[in-house]
């Protein structure tokens, strides 16, 4: 369902014990199979990927250990 | 403070809904306009103001319509289904009044034709809600 950023996700992964360890609760940039950077908020973040990239697909990503899923007690949510 | 206030009819079924517009959020347009490219004029839309919603939802549509691309992915859970990906886009809120709020938001499908946005915590923490059934009002305030 989200195969525009699948090598991104698959980069977060394969880095995330490191980056909990050294930055909990911080943003990771990801783009493609490369740890951008990391920074304190999720704008900034933001920010210098469309700085960096442009207007194209890249991954902002709270460093967490577990993520909490969003909830939607809605039933128009067609998922 | 920026505030506005709607009236519905029969607001306790139809719900709180307001026409709102969504644009490209302000780090893609200062980009985008310094290098000399036109912007996507705001979509217009029906939103509905969702307290049950921990985050903001665009119809998955929305998000072509502006040129968006997505710059990140939330995992989500509703009553149908538990832990679905779904892409993220960085968008502008224009309310009534010009209140304005820039949010990361969900795009996924919204069953239905009449509504196209549902909006969630993540801006309701930003400001107050007062619903007032007896005059089919509501007020947002910023």
């Amino acid at each position: 369902m989200v195969e525009m950023l699948e090598k991104e996700l698959e980069t977060y992964e394969h880095s995330r014990a490191e980056l909990v360890g050294k930055a909990e609760g911080k943003f990771a940039l990801v783009k493609e199979r490369r740890i951008v950077d990391i920074f304190d908020s999720e704008s900034d973040a933001i920010r210098a990927g469309y700085e960096q990239f442009g207007n194209v697909p890249f991954l902002v990503k709270q460093i967490v250990e577990i993520e909490t899923p969003e909830n939607f007690t809605s039933n128009l949510m067609g998922v | 403070m920026p505030s506005f206030t709607t009236q519905v009819p029969n607001l306790q079924q139809v719900g709180p809904v307001v026409e709102i517009r969504a644009a490209v959020g302000t780090a893609l347009e200062e980009i985008e306009r310094s290098a000399g490219r036109e912007m996507p004029v705001p979509v217009p839309m029906l939103a509905m103001i969702d307290t049950g919603a921990t985050g903001t939802v665009l119809r998955d549509d929305i998000p072509k319509q502006l040129g968006l691309n997505p710059v990140g992915v939330a995992l989500i859970s509703t009553p149908s289904s538990a832990n679905v990906q779904c892409y993220r886009y960085i968008v502008r809120l224009l309310f009534p009044n010009r209140v304005v709020v820039e949010t990361t938001a969900i795009a996924a499908p919204l069953q239905g034709q009449h509504i196209q946005c549902l909006i969630g915590r993540d801006v309701l923490k930003h400001g107050v809600f007062i619903y007032t059934d007896y005059t089919e009002t509501f007020t947002l305030s910023f």
